[in-house]
């Protein structure tokens, strides 16, 4: 009965200690932002000098979890149709297109210019493809939209495999797991371990966005602070205006 | 199926399977470890300990990446194992059974483990002094008495191969009809707007499934308390 009571006794002065320490922390704003700019965006928020924490996830996922209420104050997405769901769903009112990006074939060895189906399978020698998610992953979504512009899609989709991520597509590359891969340009710079082989032509694919929208006058600022850092520029992304 | 487009019965139709053959081949392993740990001591057992059990431990995640770097087409593992018996794991169904042994090993170890440790060896050594050879003394002593600790961890390694997600997707991808396992199909289907039908349908069939598997694990279980 004594030791309970010392334990309790313990268990109440640790919990009155955690709640008198908590409003001397002032609460960072909270980001939401696509797994795919994890790395650019840490730098961009410190080059801002804000006080921000970040939370990278799929797009789906986050949109998913802001409809339910997470407390995010800036939310920045990698693909239009999650922006455009949230905007449907009376979640956002305004967004903006923050960045943009680019494609890429990524592998070891030669270039492949001008890569065609009979090109990719060749250099496959019965390896897989690998790249987001065609359904769940923009990046996915977009390297389809490419293999489908070439005539390549239907011999290349039993050669695929699909990552849960554009990182995770990139992790299969840089790992030796897949000979191919596509990535956006900003992934393929980030690991030394894949060369570029190709840029795929922008006019191939729907145009990269990530578009971003404020959810508090907190993300309005950070918005704005981050809009001139110089981070996403060395990165590989476009900045838009 | 009821409720399901194709593509998702696929998914649905191939967990069943994976999960299945991958409790089906771990049963016998998991058996022997367990009575390696319970009944006998070398040197380095805490560390085949450790070993079996670090998945259990370690995120998802990093046994999926370590998977890949083994037994992926340029790991020193999968390498071999492809010269030597054709047998490849990367990117292929047999990959997706590999990661949900791992994942659900431990768990089956662990139970069958303090089953063995339950049953006083005495019994074992009565039946061998009057002169029982040892396999039927395992079969007709050991066995009956540690059964219920091999249900427990059987029911409790198909659980986690029935569900297991992260490993899976790392180290193999979610390739229609490969390795796009029932997880896998409800995650992508969240990633999609508009996917929640999908999504839905979906959890609705892997709560039958677990539900179907509680219900025949506790009939099992009453049957051989009688």
């Amino acid at each position: 009965m004594t030791r309970l009571g010392t334990y309790l006794r313990a268990l109440a002065l640790v919990a009155a200690a955690l709640c008198a320490a908590a409003p001397l922390r002032a609460e960072p704003a909270v980001i939401f932002a696509a797994a795919s700019l994890a790395g650019a965006l840490d730098d961009a928020v410190a080059q801002s000098g804000a006080d921000a924490v970040i939370s990278y996830g799929g797009s789906g996922a986050l949109a998913q979890q802001i409809a339910r209420g997470a407390p995010a104050d800036l939310v920045i997405l990698a693909s239009p149709d999650w922006m455009d769901w949230l905007r449907a769903g009376g979640h956002v009112t305004v967004s903006t297109d923050l960045l943009g990006g680019r494609l890429v074939l990524i592998g070891t060895g030669a270039p492949l210019p001008d890569p065609d189906a009979a090109a990719l399978l060749a250099r496959l020698g019965g390896g897989r493809l690998a790249i987001g998610q065609r359904d769940a992953v923009p990046a996915g979504s977009y390297a389809r939209a490419w293999l489908q512009s070439l005539g390549a899609w239907e011999a290349l989709r039993p050669h695929l495999a699909e990552a849960p991520n554009v990182r995770g597509a990139l992790t299969f590359v840089a790992t030796g797991a897949a000979p191919l891969g596509v990535v956006y340009a900003t992934d393929a710079a980030a690991d030394p371990r894949v060369q570029v082989l190709y840029d795929i032509p922008a006019d191939a694919h729907p145009p990269i966005r990530y578009p971003a929208a404020a959810l508090s006058p907190a993300g309005t600022a950070l918005l704005e602070a981050l809009r001139g850092a110089p981070a996403f520029a060395a990165a590989g992304f476009e900045v838009l205006e | 199926m009821m409720g399901l487009d194709a593509g998702a019965a696929e998914a649905l139709r191939l967990s069943l399977w994976v999960a299945s053959l991958a409790t089906l081949l771990s049963l016998p392993l998991a058996l022997g470890l367990a009575w390696l740990l319970a009944r006998r001591d070398f040197p380095g057992k805490g560390l085949l300990n450790a070993a079996i059990l670090l998945p259990l431990v370690l995120p998802p995640v990093v046994t999926g990446y370590l998977l890949l770097l083994a037994f992926g087409r340029t790991g020193p593992v999968g390498r071999t194992l492809e010269a030597a018996f054709g047998l490849v794991f990367a990117f292929n169904w047999t990959g997706a059974v590999l990661a949900a042994m791992v994942m659900g090993l431990p768990l089956m170890v662990r139970a069958m483990r303090l089953a063995f440790e339950a049953t006083p060896p005495g019994l074992e050594e009565a039946a061998a002094t009057l002169g029982a050879p040892s396999w039927a003394v395992f079969t007709t002593v050991t066995l009956p008495l540690i059964a219920p600790g091999v249900l427990a961890g059987t029911v409790l390694g198909f659980a986690k191969a029935l569900g297991e997600f992260g490993a899976t997707i790392t180290f193999v991808a979610a390739i229609p009809g490969q390795t796009l396992t029932l997880p896998s199909a409800i995650y992508n289907a969240l990633q999609v707007p508009g996917g929640e039908a999908r999504a839905a349908a979906l959890t609705l069939w892997a709560i039958a499934v677990a539900v179907a598997a509680v219900l025949i694990s506790e009939w099992l279980a009453r049957r051989m308390a009688r």
